[in-house]
């Protein structure tokens, strides 16, 4: 082998291609050859800048999100109303098919199903509000007073969102939307605290795979509490109905604004 | 109606489609040199091969697949569009390459060692300076596609794919060597 071709030969034997006959005359080649040497050393110090040194772009979450929502859904497991899921809103399917793709290591730290379907509600929570903070249009009714937010929902949902806490000057009420949680509608009420937003989801109760110890019995809602790649969750459900309070204020904060809205 | 098979076998390749988005996304960036328009190309990409998920045959490699999409969607309109028009030229004619080509080699180990410690934003920097093809041809051979995988990206020769791509390493090594100094 000459350095013409030893040195067109470099790239692919730092890359392992080159096929044990070619690499071993390459390699007597560099071993009788300083100035190849010195070729092969430059081309691996450069290879070794760019895998380590060059910044790198991952794509953002938010993206990943919405090209997972374009594909329709998969069936991913046989769990009644993981199917019914599926069935019948593609997009969160591929939320689903997202997360799955995202964090595999998620579901398998979940030891019971029961305890798996609240950690699915709790990624559920945390998805929705990113949404709602990367879309363009947070707030489908802008208004801080509640008894304008409130009657705009009207013929909306299928439920009336009951809702305790209309807002204060220390928990601001921005507004309104109307979003998804898993297989179903939910009111989205924002509020502001100092330069956070915070997302509380209403939605109905029913056929959800509650934490376990939850009854769902009347009175003083018992809440569960998760953290969730850096936002705090607060789930509870009163009567008919289930509330999701996302953000990433601080846990305390966020009890009292769960407290306000009626949680024990 | 979908037949359940189809939407299955959709569901699988979307699965798998998705698992490449951040190589996808970085080159996109590379491409076009901001988020905005990175995010608008990724999207158009998965969009198209949606679209185009029934031609698609499986046994063919994905990967490639939707970089080839994402380059020519790239080139086809999209620049027109985007937003920051001083990168992402398609000159096919590399303005640092010719005299590049011969030297780029660091005459001493000094030289060498001043290389070594050049910044990442320096490499982005070097990389960013090169035409959107040898872009291409180096950031596609650090996600590991072969040559060959590579020829059928940009559609010609994997000879052609070779000395491209030993410009465009030529070119990064002399403008590192500059940044070093
Ligand atoms: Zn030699």
């Amino acid at each position: 082998m000459d350095c013409r071709e030893s040195t067109s030969h470099l790239l692919d034997y730092q890359r392992g291609r080159l096929g044990p006959e070619r690499e071993e005359e390459l390699r007597a080649h560099l071993s009788g050859c300083p100035s190849c040497s010195r070729s092969e050393s430059i081309e691996r110090t450069l290879t070794d800048l760019l895998e380590r040194r060059l910044p790198q772009h991952p794509a953002p979450i938010a993206l990943k999100l919405r090209l997972a929502a374009q594909w329709p859904s998969p069936a991913v497991t046989k769990s009644s109303w993981w199917e019914r899921w599926g069935r019948s809103w593609a997009p969160a399917g591929a939320v689903a098919l997202l997360l799955f793709m995202a964090v595999p290591l998620y579901y398998q730290a979940v030891s019971s199903r029961r305890a798996g379907g609240a950690e699915r509600m709790i990624a559920e929570a945390v998805n929705d509000h990113l949404r709602i903070l990367q879309s363009g249009h947070p707030l489908e009714v802008e208004s801080g007073n509640f008894h304008q937010v409130k009657p705009w929902f009207a013929g909306k949902l299928d439920f009336a969102p009951a809702v305790r806490f209309l807002g204060d000057p220390e928990f601001p009420l921005k507004g309104g939307s109307v979003g998804y949680f898993l297989d179903r509608k939910a009111a989205v009420f924002t509020y502001g605290y100092r330069l956070h937003v915070i997302s509380l989801l209403v939605f109905r109760a029913e056929s959800l795979p509650w934490p376990a110890g939850d009854t769902g019995g009347s009175g003083k809602a018992r809440a569960y509490e998760k953290t969730a790649r850096g936002f705090n969750v607060i789930l509870w459900r009163e009567g008919e109905l289930g509330y999701a309070l996302v953000s990433d204020v601080d846990p305390t904060e966020l009890r009292r604004l769960a407290a306000k809205l009626g949680t024990a | 109606m979908v037949l359940a098979g189809v939407s299955e076998s959709r569901g699988a390749l979307g699965r798998e489609a998705l698992a490449y988005a951040d190589g996808l996304y970085n080159l996109a960036r590379y491409l076009t040199g901001n988020d905005a328009d990175a995010e608008d190309l990724v999207q158009e990409t998965y969009a198209l091969a949606l679209r185009a998920a029934g031609q698609f045959s499986t046994g063919t490699n994905l990967k490639a697949w939707l970089f080839r999409i994402l380059r020519n969607a790239f080139i086809s309109g999209y620049r027109r569009q985007r937003r920051n028009p001083t990168v992402g030229g398609l000159d096919t004619t590399d303005p640092h390459g010719q005299e590049a080509a011969p030297g780029g080699w660091p005459r001493d180990d000094m030289e060498l060692d001043q290389m070594r410690n050049v910044v990442a934003e320096d490499i982005g920097k070097a990389l960013m300076s090169l035409p959107e093809e040898a872009r291409t041809v180096v950031l596609m051979d650090l996600e590991g596609f072969t040559e060959a995988e590579v020829a059928q990206v940009l559609d010609c020769a994997v000879g052609t794919v070779k000395s491209r791509l030993a410009r465009a390493r030529a070119t990064l090594r002399q403008l590192l060597k500059d940044y070093a100094r």
